[in-house]
């Protein structure tokens, strides 16, 4: 019982944390139908900033603002100069977001040299608590409530906003919201960089979560947030958190019982909705040709 | 649009004069070995190139082909006798994985839209090297293994001729096949799948047919370094080896061939000078960022590459003479 | 003149579709753009809007030359598009559908929004709907409320009658009718019964050129101009 309790909350906090590199993904591609690869590099940064400064000024909050400070500004770059000039051009795209990512990974490693960082909880949140013989690990329940806030907060923005309003027009039809007066790059670009605060707040979650941080797991986790994604059906928030749910406690029970099958029961998980229902549980459009 | 390569046939024949005699004026193992690499990888880039400027396909998944040429000779050489039979048998079983890896891979993914197909082979390509990770029995996990290989291809010399021969042959097969009708079809899809597939072309049969010839040729060049290591770990499947790909491929010129073997040429260059050069200062260590910057901009500014640049700039030069 | 278009020319990929479009909406009219399918009709719409914008040529809108603006800064100055596939946000509801292009919440945007649903009744009925679940003529009139909400001087119609029961065409007419009233309205329309019956001045567009111009009383009574240019015997 102990070690299911365990699994499950673990595999929920892990959850969380590729749900919140997939909300920006399923966003930005919702919106702009650009898949970006880069946006691991995202999560990586943050976490790097994030356990820096934590370590500098011993403060994890302030650690935290500031990785999604990073992020934010480097969504606001990128946009601006990366994505925008090949918007429409798929191919341009999806080669130009990996030479982006190449290039943040290894400038994580120019600036912060190429072994890996360590990093613990702020001693609020170290350690558990004990409720009726279940261990309760507190950073772990941090990182699902952060999860939770920001599902139901990008909900509440998505359909209470106008600005949500605008975002869930233009993935149906951009040019139309730009017909009726609305300059839809700018709000292209602030998804963008929303996306792109999630992703490193995901990162600078994720630094005293797992103990360590290196450069390469940007990618790891891209691949986890992509498997989501594609299972939640590109473009739904809802779907992405659900399906992000299921890729974090299969990963955790996996890797309890079985651990050399755990990537591979995701990947197998994802082929199989590719293959039987492209447009993912939630129902989104354009994977097919 | 189809290119004309407009070097004239001398060049070619001129620095593949230059190839021939390299070994003989300079034996230093270093320079062998280097040369060596730069072949297996121009090949390996031009068969990403085959996908890429010939078909339009993105893959992010290459080295998955790569790796299995590796290991299948790596694990047949151990199991059996080091004998020249083997290392036939070898290289006709990793034919037919690849082969059938790139059917099944096609058939499967090859309908869903750019962006998943490029995802899907990320995923898949990582599937492999987990694969490769876990099944110990076989690979001995992470670290790899070592193996032996006939006694008469230890010879570096003489492997930098067979790895050179490769490479030309690789060069005029591949060129052969784009310059053939069914490679002007794959030109077609390329420039227009709708139109290509409103002609009456069923474009995924094509395109699966590109996919298995570019993953037997990754195929043959992992085993060719595999060869030249006696030595394969996980890493033939890793990302990176895909990414040399798409940067030398990008960087020499998309849909040139002879651009994958400029850019092959090139990294493998910078990356052993650079390395190098890490002594003097650990910045140099991180040359790759240095590459992905100029790859940023050809994407974005030089989508021909250095190749295609060049065609372009002596087409105006010419026109200028006229 | 409300709005000039000078001598457009536009491409499409290697395509020219408009290759010298030349039209004048006087305002408070109705002008009808004619012509066979593909004589680049929705082009000259788009090429408006900026969508598709012209290589040649310009568009003088109030006096004001928009043919380099993006989209939505020729909307702001004034202008409501309604396509031809009516473009509603199908996942939205027909009040968001309005609200997306409500940019002010005045008491002077509530009246024109109230006088709306007097017009079409329809759409307050199904206002909590999804609009991908109204009918087709139900779309079409909640396309031209969210352009009318917005009081815009000038509104761009596509073949509002397109794939509508005859019966539906009436109400459509009809809406149409009160609302040249209020605003000047650019209309291309196939169905030659609806373009008379709301039309006061026509052009004909062919092989993306502006042929011919004049009233539309004029053009119902020459049987052999109709023969001719739209085919219609």
């Amino acid at each position: 019982m102990d070690v299911l309790f365990n699994l499950t909350l673990n595999g929920l906090a892990t959850g969380m944390l590729i749900f919140l590199l997939a909300a920006g993904l399923t966003l930005i591609f919702g919106l702009m139908h650009v898949l970006n690869f880069a946006h691991g590099g995202m999560f990586a940064w943050g976490a790097y900033t994030g356990v820096w400064v934590y370590a500098q000024t011993g403060s994890f909050t302030i650690g935290v603002i500031c990785a999604v400070i990073v992020g934010v500004i480097l969504g606001g770059l990128m946009e601006r100069w990366i994505i925008r000039p090949v918007y429409g051009n798929t191919m341009q795209q999806i080669l130009i977001t990996v030479g982006v990512m190449l290039v943040l990974s290894e400038m994580l490693k120019v600036v912060w040299g190429p072994n890996q960082l360590s990093s613990h909880p702020p001693e609020l949140l170290a350690g558990s608590w004990q409720v009726g013989g279940f261990i309760i690990i507190k950073y772990r329940l941090l990182v699902i409530l952060v999860g939770l806030l920001v599902l139901i907060g990008v909900q509440l923005l998505l359909t209470r906003t106008k600005l949500g309003l605008i975002v869930r027009a233009g993935v149906s039809d951009p040019e139309m919201v730009q017909a009726l007066g609305i300059d839809i790059r700018r709000v292209f670009m602030i998804v963008f960089m929303l996306g792109a605060a999630l992703a490193a707040l995901g990162g600078a979650l994720l630094g005293p979560y797992s103990g360590v941080i290196h450069a390469d797991m940007g990618m790891e986790f891209a691949i986890l947030a992509f498997i989501v994604v594609v299972i939640g059906g590109m473009g739904s928030i809802p779907g992405s958190a659900l399906a992000a749910v299921i890729v974090g406690l299969a990963g955790a029970f996996m890797n309890y019982y079985v651990p050399d099958l755990s990537l591979a029961v995701n990947l197998l998980l994802m082929l199989l909705v590719l293959i039987f229902r492209p447009q993912g549980l939630f129902g989104a459009k354009g994977v097919q040709q | 649009m189809i290119r004309k390569l407009t070097a004239p046939p001398i060049w070619y024949g001129i620095i593949a004069a230059i190839l021939l005699i390299l070994p003989l004026v300079n034996d230093s193992r270093s320079t062998l070995i280097l040369m060596t690499q730069i072949f297996i990888f121009a090949v390996f880039a031009m068969s990403y190139d085959l996908l890429l400027g010939y078909t339009g396909i993105i893959s992010f998944g290459h080295a998955m082909f790569f790796g299995l040429g590796a290991y299948t000779v790596g694990i047949w050489m151990n199991r059996q006798d080091e004998s020249l039979f083997s290392l036939l048998m070898a290289i006709l079983v990793t034919v037919i994985l690849c082969a059938l890896l790139g059917y099944v891979l096609g058939v499967v993914t090859l309908r869903l839209k750019s962006h998943f197909y490029a995802m899907l082979t990320l995923a898949v390509a990582g599937l492999f090297q987990v694969g490769a990770e876990k099944w110990r029995s076989l690979t001995m996990g992470n670290d790899g293994f070592t193996f032996s290989i006939p006694e008469w291809l230890m010879d570096r010399q003489l492997f930098y001729y067979i790895a050179f021969f490769f490479m030309v042959g690789g060069f005029l097969l591949l060129r052969r096949f784009t310059l053939s009708p069914l490679g002007r079809i794959l030109q077609a899809i390329r420039e227009n799948e709708q139109r290509a597939e409103s002609l009456g072309y069923r474009v995924l049969h094509y395109k699966v047919i590109s996919n298995i010839v570019a993953g037997i040729v990754a195929g043959l060049a992992g085993l060719m370094y595999g060869l030249a290591l006696r030595f394969v770990n996980t890493g033939v499947f890793g990302v990176d080896i895909t990414l040399d790909g798409l940067l030398m491929t990008i960087i020499g010129g998309v849909g040139t061939l002879v651009g994958s073997i400029i850019g092959a040429a090139l990294i493998q260059i910078a990356h052993d000078w650079l390395t190098d050069l890490a002594q003097v200062h650990w910045l140099f260590e991180r040359w790759i960022i240095l590459f992905g910057i100029i790859y940023i901009l050809a994407v974005r500014f030089f989508p021909q590459g250095i190749v295609g640049s060049i065609q372009r700039l002596a087409d105006r030069w010419k026109e200028r003479k006229m | 003149m409300l709005l000039k278009v000078e001598q457009i020319e536009t491409y499409i990929d290697q395509h020219h579709i408009l290759q010298g479009v030349s039209l004048e909406v006087p305002a408070g009219q109705v002008t009808v753009l004619l012509g066979r399918n593909g004589a680049g009709k929705t082009t000259t719409l788009r090429t408006i809007m900026g969508m598709t914008p012209p290589a040649k040529g310009q568009i003088i809108f109030q006096g004001e030359a928009i043919h380099q603006l993006p989209t939505h800064a020729i909307a702001q100055k004034g202008i409501g598009y309604v396509p031809e596939d009516q473009g509603i946000f199908a996942d939205l509801t027909v009040e968001e559908n309005i609200k997306v292009a409500m940019h002010k919440e005045d008491a002077e945007t509530k009246d024109r929004l109230a006088w709306i649903l007097d017009l079409f009744p329809d759409l307050k009925s199904f206002w909590e709907r999804k609009a991908g679940n109204l009918s087709g003529g139900q779309k079409q009139m909640l396309s031209l409320s969210r352009a009318l909400v917005q009081n815009n001087p000038l509104i761009l119609v596509d073949e509002p009658s397109k794939g509508l029961a005859p019966v539906v065409v009436d109400k459509v007419v009809d809406a149409l009718k009160e609302i040249k009233d209020h605003t000047t309205i650019l209309l291309v329309e196939q169905n030659f019964a609806m373009a008379s019956a709301l039309g006061d001045r026509f052009y004909i567009l062919d092989n993306g050129q502006t042929q011919l111009s004049g009233s539309m009383q004029e053009l119902a009574q020459n049987e052999e101009l109709k023969r001719k240019w739209l085919g219609i015997a």
